[in-house]
């Protein structure tokens, strides 16, 4: 309206309601036009490559059959049949370990980095250099060094354990390797949430530190008292997020273990690889586990975006 | 506080020193904490490093020699000469780069709109990005092979650059960043006529360029390091990229530490030069997180 009053300045007065509402009417008209030029190059492909693929998932799953064609509606019996599919049950399972134990482990480490990063005085950007670093390595070269620490005769790992006179371990056989995959997990992610920890922690009140310290708080109660209730959500934060990535863990299982031995660390997205690429006529069953994860993903998102809503959220 | 202090006879001067001491002593127990950390963290860089250097009988005698000298270059020269190495260097440094130029455009873009434009289903097409923002290619790699494969783009660059540009999260960071931006610069170039896309042109993009160059390091990063969507999208040798090439070093041709230990410490050279550079912009990566909500 403002725009049709501007542009039309001189002639304001003269102005009918019919030729005012249609006036306005084109303005509005062009900026619609105008957001779409900006928002849709990006949109179409958010729609093509991400909207379309997560409702395909739904529609492939009530089908069965391959891939590469000749594939048939079958209702729900992929989801019935779950249950009851070679290396599907196992493959949740897993993944629901590995998140389970990498995710704790992740948080509480980074959570101490942090700590120790937020208070030094000299030397910060070395350390935050070197526990960055291995974040910045893709999962395929992370599995490719670990496979350094874990080997039997010459790892790392095993190396000191001899030199400690320790009996060597084999990392990789069915009793471990799992855990060693989350521990991988934990290298890799630990710099990651430490660094966004730093900056929560940089950004808390001092003067409230101040008078505690000043009441005689101990660092711990200070960490306990203050520290954690006032970063409560970003911790909530790191839980969730830090879980839907632990989620998909995929490229580290299949370099570092194959997903074995067995089926010990094939994981949801390895398993529906392997349904899809691997064994024909299961992209129906590939299609339905893939969805338990989108919900999964999606239910966690939502539980996010509610509770942090209340204060920063969506204007 | 030194007040309190006098009736226990110390003095302030001497209470100051204690306080003193007393911090450099906490300061030194964190760098003692620090370095022993980052010692674990950095280790199997060091061992893979050392293992690249040393010939095959080496690599498994024990106890290890911790170092390589005389050096042996023959897994670099095997690495480089003998597999596809730099072939998929290249594909990973055009592919990765090629998503992040258009990636930066076409997030802009969008978050201009977001932010600045009043649009019908504006709001609904925003929650629609925060909602999708998680889900992971590797969870939807039915529909996109199929879809890809459909558009006949399977096994090529097309199938590789295109669907990592629905990723919603450069447009939400974005928005966030121009809605940040004073609003007087843009009012006033709004009466002076500036259309749209000369504002977006002339005014926001220039004032928020530390936000694109943030976007373009987590674009980057995130496209180097992809793995299960080049997997599958690709068939032929030539279009491999890095993490495909070097995990099909792994799985093919047996068991080979040597060409193994140097293709993981050749793949860590580009992010490791690019980091060194661009340090602040890659630890901004994680703010992008609290970014996010």
């Amino acid at each position: 309206m403002a725009t049709a009053e501007l542009a039309n300045g001189v002639t304001r007065l003269r102005l009918s309601p019919g030729e005012h509402r249609r006036l306005a009417r084109r303005a509005r008209l062009r900026r619609e036009l105008t957001g779409w030029m900006f928002l849709g190059p990006m949109f179409s492909f958010f729609l093509v490559f991400l909207v379309l693929p997560v409702c395909g998932t739904a529609w492939w799953s009530s089908r069965a059959g391959s891939i590469f064609g000749g594939t048939k509606f079958v209702g729900l019996d992929n989801f019935t049949s779950l249950p009851g599919v070679v290396g599907a049950g196992s493959a949740i399972a897993n993944t629901m370990i590995f998140a389970g134990i990498s995710v704790p482990l992740i948080l509480v480490g980074a959570l101490a980095v942090a700590l120790l990063l937020a208070k030094i005085v000299h030397g910060g950007a070395v350390y935050r250099f070197l526990v960055y670093f291995p974040v910045l390595v893709p999962g395929v070269v992370a599995a490719l060094i670990w496979l350094f620490l874990t080997n039997v005769d010459f790892g790392l790992f095993n190396t000191v354990l001899k030199a400690f006179g320790a009996m060597p371990v084999t990392w990789l056989g069915a009793d471990h390797a799992l855990v060693v995959l989350a521990i991988l997990d934990v290298w890799r992610n630990v710099g990651y949430w430490a660094m966004f920890f730093v900056a929560a922690i940089i950004g808390l009140p001092t003067e409230l530190y101040q008078a505690a310290e000043l009441d005689g708080a101990s660092p711990f109660a200070r960490f306990r008292h203050l520290t954690l209730p006032l970063m409560r959500r970003i911790i909530f934060f790191a839980v969730i997020v830090s879980t839907i990535w632990g989620l998909q863990v995929f490229d580290t299982a299949l370099v570092l273990t194959n997903g074995g031995p067995g089926t010990a660390t094939t994981t949801v997205i390895y398993r529906v690889w392997l349904f899809v690429f691997a064994s024909n006529n299961k992209i129906g069953t590939a299609a339905a586990i893939s969805l338990v994860l989108i919900v999964a993903i999606l239910a966690l998102t939502l539980v996010q975006m509610r509770v942090l809503r209340s204060r920063r959220g969506i204007e | 506080m030194a007040d309190t202090a006098l009736p226990m006879n110390i003095g302030a001067e001497d209470h100051a020193r204690l306080r003193r001491r007393k911090r450099r002593r906490t300061e030194l127990a964190r760098h003692a904490a620090l370095a022993l950390i980052t010692f674990v963290m950095v280790a199997p860089f060091y061992y893979v490093f050392l293992a690249s250097l040393k010939n095959a009988t080496e690599i498994f005698s024990y106890p290890p020699k911790l170092v390589p000298f005389p050096p042996y270059f023959g897994n670099y020269e095997k690495l480089l000469w003998d597999t596809g190495f730099l072939r998929w260097m290249f594909n990973s440094l055009f592919v990765a780069g090629s998503v992040t130029t258009l990636k930066i455009f076409l997030d802009s873009m969008a978050g201009y709109a977001l932010a600045k434009i009043e649009m019908t289903g504006k709001r609904v097409i925003f929650m629609a990005m925060l909602i999708l923002l998680m889900v992971p290619i590797g969870a939807l790699i039915v529909p996109l092979w199929s879809l890809v494969s459909g558009l006949g783009l399977i096994d090529s660059y097309w199938a590789l650059i295109l669907p990592p540009l629905a990723n919603p999260l450069g447009a939400i960071l974005m928005r966030q960043f121009i809605l940040g931006l004073p609003k007087d610069l843009e009012s006033a170039a709004r009466l002076d006529g500036l259309s749209e896309l000369g504002i977006y042109w002339r005014i926001v993009l220039p004032l928020i360029k530390p936000g694109l160059v943030v976007l373009a390091v987590i674009i980057f990063t995130d496209q180097f390091m992809s793995f299960i969507w080049p997997l599958i999208a690709t068939t032929s040798d030539d279009l491999q990229v890095l993490t495909v090439g070097v995990a099909a070093l792994r799985a093919h041709g047996g068991a080979n530490y040597g060409i193994w230990s140097a293709s993981a410490v050749m793949s860590l050279i580009p992010v490791g030069v690019f980091f060194f550079v661009l340090q602040r912009q890659f630890l901004a990566r994680s703010l992008a997180g609290a970014l996010k909500q």
